[in-house]
């Protein structure tokens, strides 16, 4: 009830604006603006060294950008300008914020010494202060909803990447985010265990996650995205409906981009 | 526990080389036993010597000073016993008992089995100092290795830091530790830190304990061993932290930890894992550089055997002292290997 009536006080869940980043003299993102609705499934594509998954990494503080604005819940929550911090909201409400967003990452990143179920109650027993019996609880839910029920107890090195992935992404959700950020989730894998990645994005996406997908998967990106963003040298360069973006191409390089991976 | 007591009762389920183990092991305790009860008793030795030592030990007997010396030896399933005497007509007589008979050991190899097997009772020590020289060796070396490994993670953690000082002052202390002789680090723990700050290491302790002046020296090396060790400890702390994948710092942020938090629940545990074959390694070095208490008094298994040969003037006394070392170097290989594994689990 209380999530009801906060998501009606805020009109973007995540908003950046003029977002720029780069690592030296390289330039690697361009004034992105991004506007993110609860519930809202977006996937990004684009050639590989668009910035991608810079802005993702970005916006969850794995890189410091450049400058721009970053508002979570239409809170501005990071302001710099040519390197300088002109606005950051202080330490805790950051950590606050920054829980708002669950990240899975390509090459999964599980903890090689924790047991999938270990890997699940870390954080919310360390981080949300949940009593280990509610943590194994909930974690234990979030195993079967990704199908490994029979791999509470394994260590992640016995799994197979298709698993080790669906580990990954229960293991943010564990942590009730309200925005998953997937940074290419199934680059990393053999190309039959894609799919089974795959469907349990889609089970969150049918409900009503809000999600912001990297993904070279086209065949996914049409199905289940609300929105399609083309990213290429670090700019947006069109963004719209799946459907209309796919078979109706504006921008030169999207069509080339299409015309290479379909 | 359980589960390792259950693999252990299953003897079919051992691999080849742990059944092989198992069988020379016993079959070695098996020979000992035999040989401890067929072997000669103290008294039988002591009849077999020659009828000048038993008329003199007989002469002796009342009188409370004594011009020949007794020593007796007993490994159970060895034994040895000599007689001597100093002076003028020095005398020398002595005896290997092994196998259930008596053999004279005044020459060739039965000579030499009586001093390596006197030569090794008197560093193993007696009754009360029984093993005091390898326990002080072992002491030295534990407590060092935990001390220093404690103090180490401070120091990695200071080096790979951001800031620039604690980054500066932890590699300044490596590189000084690192760079001057053990021997120098202990003098100036033992000799020149009391001198300036004018106090002594006996001191710390009771006056009247006699024991003061080797409790003093303990403390003393066990600083700079400790100091030493943690210097060499940090580079492996840190070599195995630096080995961790950027990705788990990441994911570990992602899920809200904090830099303590990642380094004690994500980093440290796998780093821990890397750092067991170097700090082995460490450690059986440090088993050794402790033999460098000889400088300061202590009575390792060294310094005991330099004490032996000073007065008996033979060079074989450091034979059994080198294989008091392999063994217990060798224990200790054992054991790391068996932390290697237990810790590798989930590899």
């Amino acid at each position: 009830m209380n999530k009801e009536t906060q998501s009606n006080e805020y009109k973007y869940l995540i908003r950046t604006e003029k977002l720029c980043k780069s690592f030296g003299h390289l330039e690697v993102l361009k004034d992105v603006d991004l506007s993110v609705r609860k519930g809202e499934v977006i996937c990004i594509i684009g050639p590989s060294g668009a910035g991608k998954s810079t802005y993702l990494r970005s916006l969850i503080h794995l890189e410091e950008i450049t400058s721009g604005k970053i508002f979570v819940q239409d809170n501005l929550f990071l302001h710099r300008n040519h390197n300088r911090t002109v606005h950051r909201v202080p330490a805790d409400q950051q950590k606050a914020m920054l829980l708002e967003m669950g990240m899975v990452f390509q090459r999964f990143n599980l903890f090689p010494h924790r047991t999938v179920l270990e890997n699940l109650i870390l954080a919310p027993i360390l981080i949300r202060k949940k009593s280990r019996t509610d943590a194994v609880a909930s974690a234990a839910k979030l195993i079967e909803r990704v199908g490994l029920s029979d791999k509470t107890d394994v260590y992640p090195s016995k799994l197979s990447g298709g698993q080790q992935q669906r580990v990954a992404i229960a293991r943010a959700l564990a942590m009730e985010p309200e925005i998953m950020l997937f940074d290419e989730p199934t680059s990393a894998l053999d190309p039959e265990l894609v799919g089974e990645v795959l469907a349990v994005m889609r089970d969150l996406a049918d409900q009503g996650m809000t999600m912001l997908c990297v993904t070279h998967e086209m065949g996914f990106a049409r199905e289940v995205a609300d929105r399609v963003v083309f990213m290429a040298d670090g700019m947006i360069l069109e963004e719209g409906e799946p459907k209309e973006l796919f078979e109706n191409p504006k921008h030169e390089k999207l069509k080339n981009f299409l015309k290479n991976v379909l | 526990m359980k589960d390792y007591l259950k693999k252990l009762i299953n003897i079919r389920e051992w691999d080849r080389s742990a059944k092989t183990t198992a069988i020379v092991v016993m079959a070695v305790v098996l020979l000992y036993i035999v040989l401890s009860i067929i072997n000669v008793s103290q008294s039988e030795m002591l009849n077999n010597a020659s009828a000048e030592v038993k008329q003199m030990v007989d002469d002796e007997k009342d009188n409370s000073r004594k011009r020949i010396t007794i020593t007796y030896n007993d490994f159970k399933a060895i034994s040895y016993l000599s007689f001597t005497t100093s002076g003028a007509k020095a005398l020398n007589e002595a005896y290997v008992g092994f196998a259930g008979k008596i053999f004279p050991a005044d020459e060739g190899f039965w000579k030499f089995t009586g001093q390596m097997v006197n030569y090794t009772y008197r560093m193993l020590g007696i009754k009360q100092n029984f093993l005091h020289g390898v326990k002080l060796t072992l002491l030295l070396t534990t407590l060092s290795i935990v001390i220093g490994f404690f103090f180490s993670i401070f120091l990695a953690l200071g080096k790979i830091s951001a800031n620039v000082i604690i980054s500066k002052l932890s590699s300044a202390y490596i590189f000084f530790f690192r760079g001057t002789p053990l021997l120098i680090q202990l003098f100036v723990v033992y000799f020149s830190v009391p001198g300036i700050f004018g106090f002594s290491w006996r001191g710390l302790f009771d006056i009247s304990d006699p024991e003061a002046v080797y409790k003093g020296a303990f403390i003393a090396a066990l600083i700079a061993f400790s100091l030493n060790s943690a210097a060499y400890c940090a580079e492996i702390v840190r070599a195995a932290i630096q080995s961790i994948d950027k990705g788990q710092h990441e994911a570990s942020k992602t899920l809200g930890l904090g830099y303590g938090q990642t380094m004690t629940h994500i980093i440290i545990p796998q780093a821990t894992r890397r750092m067991i074959p170097p700090l082995a390694n460490e450690f059986i070095m440090m088993i050794k550089d402790v033999s460098l208490v000889f400088a300061i008094s202590l009575m390792d298994i060294t310094t005991i055997s330099k004490t032996i040969m000073t007065s008996e003037g033979s060079y074989l006394v450091f034979l059994p002292a080198l294989v008091i070392y392999l063994i217990v170097t060798a224990i200790f290989t054992w054991i790391f290997g068996k932390m290697e594994e237990r810790l590798s689990v989930y590899e």
